[in-house]
């Protein structure tokens, strides 16, 4: 799984539940105000890959990402579309975003 | 009702529901997220950035396509701005308040672009061009808000003709002249929360209100034709190849599936 290190760093650390936590890196996302821009990425296409701590926002395909790594059935938002989202594991095995209205 | 004040928790996927919604749909939000890509623009692009020379065949069909935009951005500067007192709750008025400032300035834009490519009276040469398809959406689009029916205008705006315009939009960026193209990315920008706002919205008002769904799919069969209409007439006058359209068309289709309505 490609991370990019300037972006987000697995700082090795688990949580209660233990996941593995990330330092999120500002990205250069300029859509949401400055202190929510380290949550989002653009998705670059193909080439591109999602960390432990990213999903794809269906609605509007930004990248969301999280300070922890991410499971079925956690809240995720999408402040530049302003969705809810929840994630669930899809047929493939792969994580993915559903929209939670 | 007092304004709350949203407190940032670490990671901002733990905010309360409802602090994530005060914090998105306010004007504070929306003023410091155009703040970070519209500062130092002007009418959407950089100062410094070079105008191509098109040719006169390419030159033409942009100033169709930018017309037609002009025709849907003034339906949602006028259909966003009546939506505002019909709005049920506060949320959702200061939301759309963001949404009128967005369309007022993609309006500017596109009609600064034409008065750029040589178009001496660009109002004149919209009413000239544009697509009977999309003004035949635009009126019934007027028609819903005219007629007090929230839901049907919404879907109608912000599912509709805001997922059309995303799609489009960000398609033509991809092969539009460079001042066109950095135009079209700030415009894609802005329309990313309108889509937002739009399905979910409608999603929650569904959610609380199923018996609506019939009406709803009701303007849906009834757009539909126009909605496809125009994205075919612009994609040839753009001249994206046909499997591009066809994508197009299931990226359009895809808010409107996750809503139920396939």
């Amino acid at each position: 799984m490609m991370v990019e290190a300037l972006e987000t760093e697995d700082i090795g650390v688990s949580d209660s539940q233990g996941r593995r936590r990330f330092l999120l890196d500002d990205t250069g996302f300029d859509e949401v105000p400055k202190k929510y821009r380290k949550f989002y990425r653009k998705w670059k296409g193909p080439g591109d890959s999602l960390a432990p701590n990213e999903v794809i926002c269906p609605v509007c395909k930004v990248v969301i990402r999280s300070t922890r790594e991410l499971r079925p059935g956690d809240r995720v938002y999408c402040m530049p579309c302003m969705s809810r989202l929840v994630v669930v594991r899809n047929e493939a095995g792969t994580l993915e975003a559903h929209v939670a209205y | 009702m007092a304004v709350r004040s949203t407190p940032v928790p670490t990671d901002i996927h733990d905010l309360d529901p409802q602090d994530f919604l005060e914090e998105v749909h306010s004007f504070e939000f929306w003023f410091q997220a155009v703040e970070g890509y519209l500062t130092g623009l002007s009418y959407g692009h950089k100062p410094d950035t070079l105008d191509t020379p098109l040719a006169e065949v390419d030159r033409d069909r942009l100033v169709t396509v930018l017309c037609n935009y002009c025709v849907g951005e003034t339906a949602a500067l006028e259909g966003a701005s009546g939506l505002i007192a019909i709005a049920p709750n506060r949320l959702a008025k200061v939301f759309l308040s963001t949404q009128v400032a967005d369309e007022g300035r993609h309006l500017e834009v596109f009609l600064h672009r034409l008065r750029d490519l040589g178009i001496k009276e660009p109002e004149a040469e919209v009413e000239r061009r544009a697509s009977r398809s999309l003004q035949l959406f635009k009126r019934r689009l007027l028609e819903l808000v005219a007629s007090k029916d929230w839901e049907a205008a919404i879907f109608a705006q912000n599912v509709i003709l805001e997922a059309l315009e995303f799609a489009v939009f960000h398609s033509h960026a991809q092969t539009a002249d460079p001042i066109t193209r950095e135009v079209l990315l700030g415009v894609v920008k802005d329309e990313r929360r309108h889509i937002g706002f739009g399905e979910n919205e409608l999603g929650r008002r569904l959610a609380i209100a199923p018996h609506i769904r019939a009406r709803i799919g009701q303007v849906k069969k009834e757009l539909d034709h126009l909605v496809l209409d125009t994205l075919e007439e612009t994609m040839k006058h753009i001249g994206v190849a046909r499997d591009e359209q066809d994508r197009l068309g299931r990226a359009y289709l895809e808010s409107v599936e996750r809503l139920g309505f396939a």
